[in-house]
């Protein structure tokens, strides 16, 4: 078949993909592809289909208590919002940066914030360099021409603010109401993509309910930010499940 | 055309209409916090969401976990789910199958496992089943036969056996373009072969 010759295409992975098959590198590429080619998605839709026949061919009838344990769970368990999730779950080629008068709103929000943390940070230590510097950073991914806003439920309670600028290869993170964690843990950062599982900084203590702004860098293509609870000098991994997953391409 | 009849049956139902409504409705029901509804939701995903995990992670209560994991992500993400770009099932065996594979691709990274144990992950005989798992268990099985060898082994390893196209390769001795090509091509025909059985 003529098709096959173009065994190079990203096209040809829709099967692997649709089989959760591809990983790294390939599963980015094939994810940037998606976004360009509407005939891809709609096969990709198609092939789940015939996935998700898969799956229930091997249904089993659940072990006694299963279910009731997750709706037990699911009663603790905040939801997100359908507004956050428009945001969040547009496709690449669909999503826009946010109209500016929310946008100005968002940065004088996390501009308060900053003030705020800065004269903690000031009457803390000696740490006026560290904070002006931070401000900066974080001022410029808030006023960057493509910054985008995105929030999102923090599994176990809470939300978290992100303003990210692809330009810059940044982000700037604020949340509110994230459970208190025993003085041995702390929240940990992450920046997971293709390329691995990157620390992006520890959660600073909160004020007043709210963390942050934090600033992480190096933001990669087909990254996710993540955050995870670990020890509180912070890992090089993340050890436990990411109670925030949040896409940054999509 | 008997199934279908069924289905109708089901549906036109009242007093069962909770448990056997449209996945679809039930999640737009979820989204908005509704519990009962979410319930609902469970008595219908749960067997086929277990069922999927373990195939893949093996271990029993390691699947359980990651079940308990798929179903509350279900209800975080209820909103998320858009009916016009697939079904609601396949959004739930979608997120099902990542977190199986995320799950023992963690673990298996330093232990290669077995082929064979791969190949005969699924046991299908194992255990009791509703008519209607049974005839739709029947339909895939029939299905899958008609795929070729290659395609089969391609698409059932990964899917079932958790393996990427690389390993895939790897595992059949074959080139990984050609694992490629057979995986969609599987796929397409397993589509076109259940096509309008739903």
């Amino acid at each position: 078949m003529r098709l096959r010759r173009y065994g190079a295409e990203p096209h040809t992975l829709a099967g692997a993909y649709a089989l959760d098959a591809v990983t790294g590198a390939d599963r980015a590429q094939f994810q940037r592809h998606l976004g360009r080619c509407r005939s891809c998605a709609r096969e990709l839709r198609e092939l789940r289909e015939a996935t998700a026949r898969l799956a229930g061919a091997v249904a089993v009838p659940p072990p006694e208590g299963l279910t009731e344990r997750i709706l037990t769970a699911a009663a603790r368990t905040p939801q997100l919002p359908p507004a956050a999730a428009r945001i969040a779950a547009a496709s690449p080629a669909r999503r826009r940066a946010l109209p500016r008068l929310a946008l100005t709103a968002a940065a004088a929000c996390f501009a308060a914030v900053a003030v705020a943390l800065g004269a903690v940070t000031l009457s803390a230590r000696d740490q006026l360099g560290a904070a002006a510097l931070r401000e900066h950073t974080i001022a410029q991914v808030l006023s960057a021409p493509d910054a985008v806003l995105v929030t999102a439920r923090v599994t176990h309670g809470g939300t978290a603010t992100v303003v990210m600028s692809r330009r810059d290869h940044g982000l700037v993170l604020t949340t509110e109401g994230l459970p208190q964690l025993p003085p041995s843990r702390d929240y940990q950062l992450w920046l997971m993509g293709p390329s691995g599982d990157r620390p992006a900084g520890m959660l600073p203590a909160p004020h007043d309910g709210m963390t942050g702004p934090v600033f992480a860098t190096g933001l990669r293509p087909g990254d996710w930010l993540g955050l995870t609870v670990e020890p509180a000098a912070g890992t090089s991994r993340p050890t436990s499940h990411p109670i925030l997953m949040l896409n940054l391409a999509a | 055309m008997g199934l279908r009849e069924a289905g109708r049956r089901e549906r036109s139902g009242t007093a069962a209409a909770a448990a056997t409504g449209d996945l679809d409705d039930l999640l737009g029901a979820v989204a908005r916090g509704d519990q009962d509804a979410f319930e609902a939701v469970c008595s219908r995903a749960v067997p086929t969401v277990l069922g999927v995990v373990r195939a893949v992670v093996r271990d029993p209560s390691q699947a359980e976990e990651v079940c308990q994991e798929v179903l509350l992500e279900v209800w975080r993400k209820a909103s998320r789910f858009q009916p016009g770009r697939g079904s609601a099932m396949a959004w739930v065996t979608t997120i099902a199958h990542r977190r199986g594979v995320d799950r023992v691709r963690s673990e298996r990274r330093s232990a290669e496992r077995e082929l064979r144990a791969a190949v005969h992950a699924v046991d299908y005989d194992d255990v009791a089943e509703t008519v209607e798992a049974r005839l739709d268990r029947e339909r895939v099985r029939r299905c899958l036969g008609a795929l070729t060898e290659l395609q089969r082994e391609s698409v059932t390893l990964a899917y079932y056996g958790g393996y990427t196209f690389r390993e895939v390769a790897a595992l059949l001795q074959v080139p990984e373009g050609t694992v490629k090509t057979r995986m969609r091509d599987g796929l397409i025909r397993l589509r076109d072969c259940l096509g309008g059985q739903k």
